[in-house]
């Protein structure tokens, strides 16, 4: 085995390796660029979410952050409240004020992204 | 002395329905664990009284195991026993494979199994043994893949240091796991012998499954073994199992002498099914008729008996396992000493648990996976020695 | 460099890394406020008074509505149920004719809580107004908490509840442990728990919650006038909830 060069397409090793190293590039380079697609769709028109009540101008952040970061501010104000006692006036029960149904505003998206959140298992967000 | 390490050919029908039952084995704990995911943890039998059963029993026997092969693998890497080579990679091996074991009956009890990957490595809290004993575990699977590495490619070097260095771990990794029990709150739970006991513990029956593992694989696959190596082994047992009944005794005495802890003394002693376990299983079974065969010049210095009383062992400190979890359990905290509690929605006073179907299957379902596992590696590494000889 | 030590190089030095990076993770989180619990003091320490004198016997309206407010599963089986605070009875053990006592049980919020020591991912953990909560985003359930306290006051969610009286108040999935949380979010909305209003709406007033470290509190000012009791004190946990004639 000693001496041979990196790479010699004739040793079938070298060509096991080699398919190894290209199922480990290419399967997770499929996977991002399937959920990529999928994230443009779910990103392109804007009646594809509810439009929530007209009576609120806008939501705590712009639309663009809310639409991919929003778990993010969720998540920094679940560890705020849980971890330190700090109450917000933001909160996952506080969105369904304005986004009033589960089924048309969150769902919708996560199922097109085929996420699957389990806030909703023990936090209420009306229908 | 020159030793050629060898896998097995693999091609007999025993061998494929060894393999097949422990697969079926593989499959009905995997079913039962989704089964658990499922309805929840109570399908295990566990309660708000009893939260632990069998799997971690099973888990802290398991653990035990793998520490106490090391030690055999031990007596060739770090004592320089030439004559123990032969033994020394099937015991770093099923080792590796024990503490495996061992790790996957804690997983399948875990409430949220889907966490248990992420956040104990994420948020650690060093104050806890459940914390650290994860960096110990992982540690000790690491520190066996080196050792096997070390083996197979025959370094003597690092073979000696790695050796040195699992042999100190082995004794961590069950000082912590006997500790998680040792510093716990409970009354029967609460000893500072106990990790101890445990490491005394784990040692005699890591010998005596290496002493059972070793007689049926060399009679199984016809291959030589000088009596001489497994009647020393047999000694040895004998005399960890000594030491065992020493802290049994001095930890028992202590709870019977003080008075606070002497009515859950004579509760762990005499009071129910965990008692026939301990005075049958852990004390007759497990440590005296054993002893006895070891000691006495007749039957110690037969194979035979000597196989049988490791059997024994085996057997006898799954009991003590047994008894170390679930008695102190099911002796109730004492809130208030002296008086009697009742008529709260949940069951005070001693709180009854019994064996669950479900658990069970699972802890069946670790051990199909690992004995898998040991079955296939005898194919797939030169695990085993063509023969092994005795010094002259 | 041929294939092998190649491959050989580059597997040690992931190893070599990852284990590093690893290390040094755990290593400098005491450093880093490794606990992940805000210490910085806020001068409330909460606590909480019971008054066994004037509770009545037959009265279970903390229970109720504590199950009310928390969503607490109660499926009427006495190994599954869950009572973040519960009833019992004392008996002298030499008296068995003697109709004892009752007495409110609860979690006792302990200032070196045992549950919180040896929580193996701080899901479980005294926060800075000395409330023990549990994080049940990050419980794995592995039970230690339930063995390591004394008051037999943790209890495990063996079944999906399916119970939601309250919807502004999250319900508990399966898998996790739990205790009473003293209700931290009325105390932090400015409201007393559950428990505490039931009880006065009752017109009973046993129970009292309030800030030990305000003297002029409530509880500050009963605690010095009557005889207080904790249960079990001698452990060392110090226990944050005083029975009155106990």
């Amino acid at each position: 085995m000693k001496g041979k060069p990196l790479l010699s397409p004739a040793d079938p090793g070298q060509a096991r390796l080699i398919v190894i190293i290209a199922v480990l590039i290419f399967v997770p380079l499929g996977f991002s660029v399937v959920s990529q697609v999928s994230r443009n769709r779910a990103e392109s028109p804007n009646d594809f979410l509810e439009k929530p009540d007209p009576k609120y101008e806008e939501c705590v952040r712009e639309t663009s952050y809310m639409r991919f970061h929003h778990w993010e501010l969720l998540r920094g104000i679940r560890e705020e409240v849980v971890r330190y006692g700090k109450r917000s006036d933001v909160g996952l029960t506080k969105c369904s004020e304005c986004h009033t149904s589960r089924e048309r505003f969150c769902d919708k998206c996560h199922n097109a992204a085929s996420l699957t959140p389990d806030c909703f298992d023990c936090h209420y967000f009306p229908k | 002395m020159d030793i050629q390490f060898e896998s097995i050919e693999g091609n007999s029908w025993t061998y494929r329905i060894t393999l097949i039952v422990l697969a079926a084995f593989t499959v009905i704990g995997f079913l039962a664990t989704l089964y658990v995911i499922d309805k929840g943890i109570w399908v295990t039998g566990m309660t708000n009284r009893i939260p632990w059963g069998v799997q971690i029993v099973m888990a802290v026997y398991y653990i035990g195991l793998s520490a106490g092969s090391l030690v055999i693998s031990g007596l060739y890497g770090v004592f320089g026993k030439l004559e123990y080579k032969p033994f020394a990679r099937i015991a770093v091996y099923i080792a590796m494979l024990f503490l495996i074991a061992g790790l996957l009956s804690i997983l399948t009890d875990q409430g949220r199994m889907d966490r248990v990957f992420i956040q104990p490595f994420v948020h650690f809290n060093l104050q806890s043994m459940f914390s650290i004993n994860p960096l110990l575990y992982s540690g000790h699977i690491l520190i066996c893949v080196i050792y096997l590495w070390a083996l197979f490619t025959e370094r003597k070097k690092t073979t000696k240091v790695v050796a040195t260095l699992a042999f100190g771990w082995a004794f961590c990794v069950h000082s912590g796991t006997g500790a998680i029990f040792g510093f716990g709150a409970r009354m029967l739970y609460e000893s500072p012998l106990l990790p101890a006991a445990f490491v005394a513990a784990a040692m005699a029956s890591g010998t005596a499954l290496m002493i059972i593992t070793i007689v049926v694989l060399f009679r199984i696959t016809n291959r030589h073994v000088d009596d001489a190596l497994i009647l020393w082994l047999g000694r040895f047992l004998a005399i960890i199992l000594l030491v065992v009944l020493y802290f049994l005794f001095m930890e028992n005495a202590y709870r019977v002498y003080v008075v606070e802890l002497r009515e859950a003394a004579l509760y762990y002693l005499f009071g129910g099914w965990h008692a026939i376990l301990f005075w049958f299983g852990l004390i007759i079974i497990g440590c005296c008729i054993p002893m006895f065969i070891l000691f006495r010049n007749k039957t110690g210095n037969s194979v035979r008996w000597v196989l049988i009383a490791s059997i024994m062992v085996v057997f006898g400190i799954l009991c003590e396992r047994y008894v170390i979890v679930l008695p102190g359990l099911m002796h109730p905290p004492e809130m208030f000493p002296g008086m009697l509690v009742t008529g709260t929605g949940v069951p005070e006073g001693i709180a009854p648990y019994s064996l669950s179907v479900v658990e069970v299957l699972q802890a069946l379902g670790v051990f199909g996976a690992i004995g898998f596992l040991f079955v296939w590696g005898l194919k797939a590494f030169k695990l085993l020695p063509n023969e092994a000889k005795a010094l002259v | 460099m041929d294939r092998r030590d190649f491959i050989k190089t580059a597997g040690g030095a992931f190893l070599l890394a990852s284990s590093g990076a690893y290390a040094f993770r755990v290593l400098t989180a005491p450093s880093a406020g490794w606990m992940d619990v805000d210490f910085t003091p806020s001068g409330r320490k909460w606590g909480m008074v019971i008054d066994m004198n004037k509770c009545r016997e037959d009265c279970t309206a903390c229970l109720q509505a504590c199950r009310e407010e928390n969503n607490v599963a109660f499926v009427n089986d006495d190994r599954y149920d869950i009572h973040w605070i519960r009833k019992a009875r004392l008996q002298y053990k030499e008296e068995s004719e003697n109709p004892g006592k009752s007495v409110i049980l609860l979690c006792n919020h302990c200032d070196n809580p045992p549950c919180a020591q040896v929580c193996p991912v701080q899901a479980t953990y005294k926060r800075h107004d000395g409330i023990v909560i549990v994080d049940h985003h990050r419980c794995i359930g592995c039970r230690y908490c339930m063995i390591a306290c004394p008051y037999n006051a943790r209890y495990f969610n063996m079944k999906e509840s399916e119970e939601w009286p309250n919807k502004d108040f999250p319900k508990r999935s399966h898998g996790v442990a739990e205790a009473c949380n003293l209700c931290a979010h009325r105390l932090d909305a400015g409201k007393m728990p559950a428990c505490v209003e039931a009880c006065a709406r009752q017109g009973c007033g046993a129970l009292y919650v309030g800030d030990l470290n305000d003297h002029s509190s409530e509880v500050s000012r009963l605690i010095a006038k009557s005889a207080v009791k904790r249960i079990r004190p001698d452990l060392g946990t110090e226990p944050k909830v005083y029975y009155i004639g106990l």
